[in-house]
């Protein structure tokens, strides 16, 4: 312990780190009691990011960067002794990144503490927020199964919306004519060298920010920033009740990000890392491309939205998100940081909140993919084994009608389920529908024989409302006293 | 004579720019001077001056766009009605500087007037020069029409390859001899850099852009800070003022090594960022898909082939598919297997005659036109042809939709 000790001294007599790095950790920071448990998101996200470093660092030893081998070699990985840990970690690492900065922005944005003088704060964080976006991306194509594959492809098509330069970003992207051998060696690149070069660049600025300006003070309404005299007011503040970031904060940052990794670290073990899917083989056409869930909800954004809107919403959409983590600063650099007094704000959130939640909910359903694997109706529920309407239910499986219509429960819900067509409408509405096609059914004129149209018809049209046994009528005094 | 005008001289003229241009920077820096005329004559100067200078600092960086970007630009002007909207822009613009300049020199002209007395003889010289190169480029704006493609494919070749220190005159020699003189002339006009008030181009005072075009008592922030008194501290000792010779010494070694890194940052960025834009090209090239009769009339089957660039490592990812539908005897047509909405693959439903998209639901009737759902556009066909009875196909980039 004393031999230590000595070669601390030493060290530290010759390289100065407590005399220059000790204020840095010992700097006060303002005391911020009831929401003092919200300052730890920030370091959580850096100690998601460490695990992605190391975890990132393991995975790459024995990646292989050809388009031909990658698929082999992450199965290799996955088999390999802790392999699969390893992954599964790099994956949770990833998802609990993306979640804490999230909240992390978040809380910035409602507690105003990206006003005076910490607007570069804001903007460094910007960057790597829209850094660990693309990383998340990037991240899922690396798997390179089918859906990684199929994921560049549509980058490419979303860049190509890009007025002009569309087709050249598009072909850019891919680095080449087609997605194929160059086009994960980029991928990788971005993933693994550039983006995090980034990271590392915009965390360095971040975090000198941090000290440089201080942490901020739990916002009280009613005390706007005025930044002609703000710093003067917060150095009067940490004199008067600052205490030292080390070791009296930051040992719930310590608490908060050890417990993030602990259970990262349990999920990777119980759940394991996302499977991966078919070979990359641009051939094998039944594939279902799926984002990850963190992209889950913008496709179905993607999906919903009136279509000819799209063209526009996949280039301004990203771009007026940018705008806005640009602006917040610069516009609202000053005034009143409390959330009580910035009710807009609180009803931003919320509605990014709701919006995201909704429409991730919607795209894990996926209501507008048709369900190309539904299996023919069983005679069950067509009801007869012969006549027009078993031939007419057969009909209904052939020409794709049950992709996206439901019948008793089978099939996609992409149109509507036609459980109790025979109800709601008659032959000849139904034959014009069919003929007519719709925004988002194809017409069938000229593909039905007389034939297959009458079956189908027939089917369609015992298709009635499951008549349940009427409950038996109790005439009871009670119930005639609920009446009264 | 061709590769003295166009590979010895242009180099000539850019060592002169560079060389005489850091020479008297640091040699004779004060032996620069425009004479200011702005007292003498004000009105024609407005208008010549600022019709010129927005004219030219346009048309100097449409000139300058493509060489840089080629593909790009090429991009941009492969439709008809942007390539007509850029060349009449750049007639306007290219009249706008001759008016600019018609005024400029029309100032200065009038005998025993003051602007003739500050103009040298090196600013007539100028004058002269860029007004040859403003009416030459209009005269082949009018006279051989789509400057802007054809630029492309003869003076951008020859400006890269002079670049990269590979020249090669051999797009630009074939051309008329008027067209050849505006690149000439273009390269003298760097070549009188150095020489004349051509330099100002050098000093671009950027910072206009942002600082309030008056600063005077009205326009400042008339509220004085309002901060707390604070205990007076002693003054911190000033600093000995530099001599005047070693302020000016720094401040050169500053911008130097502003140069040098900025030089330094290209060298390495440059080659490599051009790497990263290179790796996109591949000729088409035809594919066999198998022999005409394993082909039934009337379906539609998915083929698989190699694609243009397959690399060693490519693996499955060198295969490209494709449905192929047989209309007749001899006519084949070829869809490319990805959605127009976002590139999905599309599945063939061989019953229903219809192209489904797994990932957003859009729909193609058997001749690929839209049945349904958001593609916004009918499956891609690629060029398919028959030889010695086998069907072949070109392998085409993938279909990218585009607004």
């Amino acid at each position: 312990m004393r031999v230590l000790k000595q070669i601390w001294r030493w060290f530290d007599e010759i390289t100065g780190f407590s005399k220059s790095l000790g204020p840095v950790l010992n700097h006060p920071v303002p005391r911020a009691r009831k929401t003092r448990w919200f300052y730890v998101l920030g370091s959580a996200t850096l100690a998601a990011f460490l695990i992605q470093v190391v975890t990132g660092i393991a995975l790459s030893s024995a990646y292989v960067t050809g388009s031909g081998q990658a698929y082999d070699s992450l199965r290799f990985i996955t088999s390999a002794p802790i392999g699969r840990i390893i992954r599964g970690t790099h994956y949770f690492g990833a998802s609990a990144m993306i979640i804490l900065i999230g909240l992390h922005t978040i809380r910035v944005y409602l507690m105003g503490a990206y006003k005076y003088p910490r607007q570069m704060n804001w903007l460094t964080g910007a960057g790597l927020l829209l850094f660990t976006l693309l990383m998340a991306f990037t991240g899922q194509l690396l798997r390179w199964d089918q859906i990684g594959f199929w994921t560049a492809v549509v980058a490419a098509e979303q860049a190509g919306r890009a007025p002009v330069i569309g087709n050249w970003l598009g072909h850019f992207i891919l680095a080449g004519n087609t997605a194929g051998g160059a086009t994960l060696s980029r991928f990788f690149a971005a993933h693994v060298f550039f983006i995090p070069a980034l990271i590392f660049l915009f965390l360095a600025v971040h975090l000198y920010l941090v000290v440089f300006n201080g942490i901020s003070e739990p916002p009280k309404a009613g005390r706007p920033v005025d930044p002609r005299t703000y710093r003067r007011w917060y150095h009067a503040l940490l004199e008067h009740e600052g205490i030292p970031f080390w070791p009296q904060a930051a040992w719930r940052d310590l608490l908060f990000g050890t417990l993030v990794i602990v259970a990262v670290f349990v999920l990777a073990l119980v759940v394991g890392p996302p499977e991966i899917g078919k070979p990359p083989d641009p051939t094998i056409v039944s594939a279902s491309p799926r984002p990850d869930w963190y992209f889950m909800w913008y496709f179905s954004v993607l999906s919903l939205i009136p279509k000819w809107s799209e063209r526009w919403v996949i280039i301004l959409g990203p771009l007026f998100f940018g705008l806005f983590l640009i602006l917040v600063p610069l516009l609202g650099g000053r005034g009143e940081r409390s959330p009580l007094r910035r009710p807009w704000s609180i009803l931003i959130v919320a509605f990014v909140i709701v919006v995201i939640a909704r429409y991730w909910a919607v795209g894990i359903r996926a209501p507008w993919s048709p369900r190309l694997e539904a299996p023919p109706l069983p005679p069950m529920v067509v009801g007869v084994t012969s006549g027009p309407i078993a031939d007419g239910a057969q009909v209904f499986y052939d020409k794709g009608c049950e992709y996206c219509h439901t019948v008793s429960g089978y099939g996609g819900i992409r149109g509507p389920d036609l459980s109790d067509a025979g109800d709601r409408m008659s032959a000849a509405q139904i034959a014009t529908r069919i003929f007519s096609g719709a925004e988002n059914m194809p017409s069938y004129r000229g593909e039905l024989t007389a034939e297959q149209l009458n079956s189908l018809l027939a089917f369609l049209a015992s298709r009635h409302r499951v008549q349940l046994p009427k409950p038996p009528v109790l005439h009871t005094g009670s119930q005639q006293t609920a009446k009264r | 004579m061709q590769s003295f005008f166009f590979i010895a001289f242009p180099y000539i003229a850019l060592i002169l720019a560079v060389g005489v241009g850091l020479y008297r920077y640091f040699y004779h820096r004060f032996s620069y001077s425009s004479l200011s005329s702005q007292l003498l004559e004000k009105r024609q100067l407005f208008w010549g001056s600022v019709s010129w200078h927005y004219g030219i600092t346009l048309i100097l960086i449409a000139h300058l766009l493509p060489w840089i970007f080629p593909g790009m630009t090429a991009a941009i002007l492969g439709n008809h009605t942007r390539l007509a909207v850029l060349e009449i822009t750049g007639i306007a613009l290219g009249l706008y500087c001759v008016f600019g300049i018609v005024t400029l020199i029309a100032r200065r002209l009038p005998n025993n007037s003051a602007a003739r007395a500050v103009t040298s003889p090196m600013d007539w010289i100028l004058l002269l020069v860029l007004t040859y190169q403003v009416l030459s480029g209009v005269g082949i704006a009018l006279f051989d029409r789509w400057g802007a493609a054809w630029y492309l494919r003869t003076a951008v070749p020859w400006l890269r390859s002079l670049a990269r220190l590979h020249p090669d005159a051999g797009t630009v020699t074939g051309l008329p001899v008027f067209i050849q003189s505006h690149f000439i002339s273009g390269f003298v006009v760097i070549l009188l850099f150095p020489f004349t008030r051509l330099v100002h181009v050098f000093a671009i005072p950027l910072e206009y852009l942002w600082r309030p075009y008056q600063v005077v008592i009205w326009n400042r922030d008339p509220r004085p800070p309002q901060v707390p008194a604070l205990p007076k501290t002693a003054a911190p000792p000033s600093p000995v003022p530099l001599e005047p010779s070693e302020q000016e010494r720094r401040q050169l070694l500053t911008r130097l090594g502003i140069l040098v890194g900025g030089i330094s940052a290209a060298i390495v960025g440059i080659p490599s960022f051009a790497f990263l834009l290179g790796l996109r090209k591949a000729p088409e090239v035809w594919r066999t898909l198998g022999a005409v009769d394993s082909f039934p009339v009337g379906q539609t089957m998915e083929v698989s082939f190699l694609d243009s660039s397959p690399l060693p490592w490519s693996g499955v990812t060198a295969k490209t598919a494709a449905w192929l539908r047989r209309e007749g005897p001899q006519q084949f047509v070829a869809f490319s297997i990805n959605c127009t909405h976002l590139g999905c693959p599309v599945r063939w439903l061989p019953n229903a005659d219809l192209f489904m998209c797994p990932c957003h639901g859009g729909v193609f009737y058997k001749d690929g036109t839209v049945a349904s759902g958001p593609p916004p556009k009918p499956l891609v066909t690629y060029p398919v042809r028959l030889r010695s009875g086998m069907v072949e196909i070109l392998t085409s980039p993938l279909p990218i939709t585009t607004v």
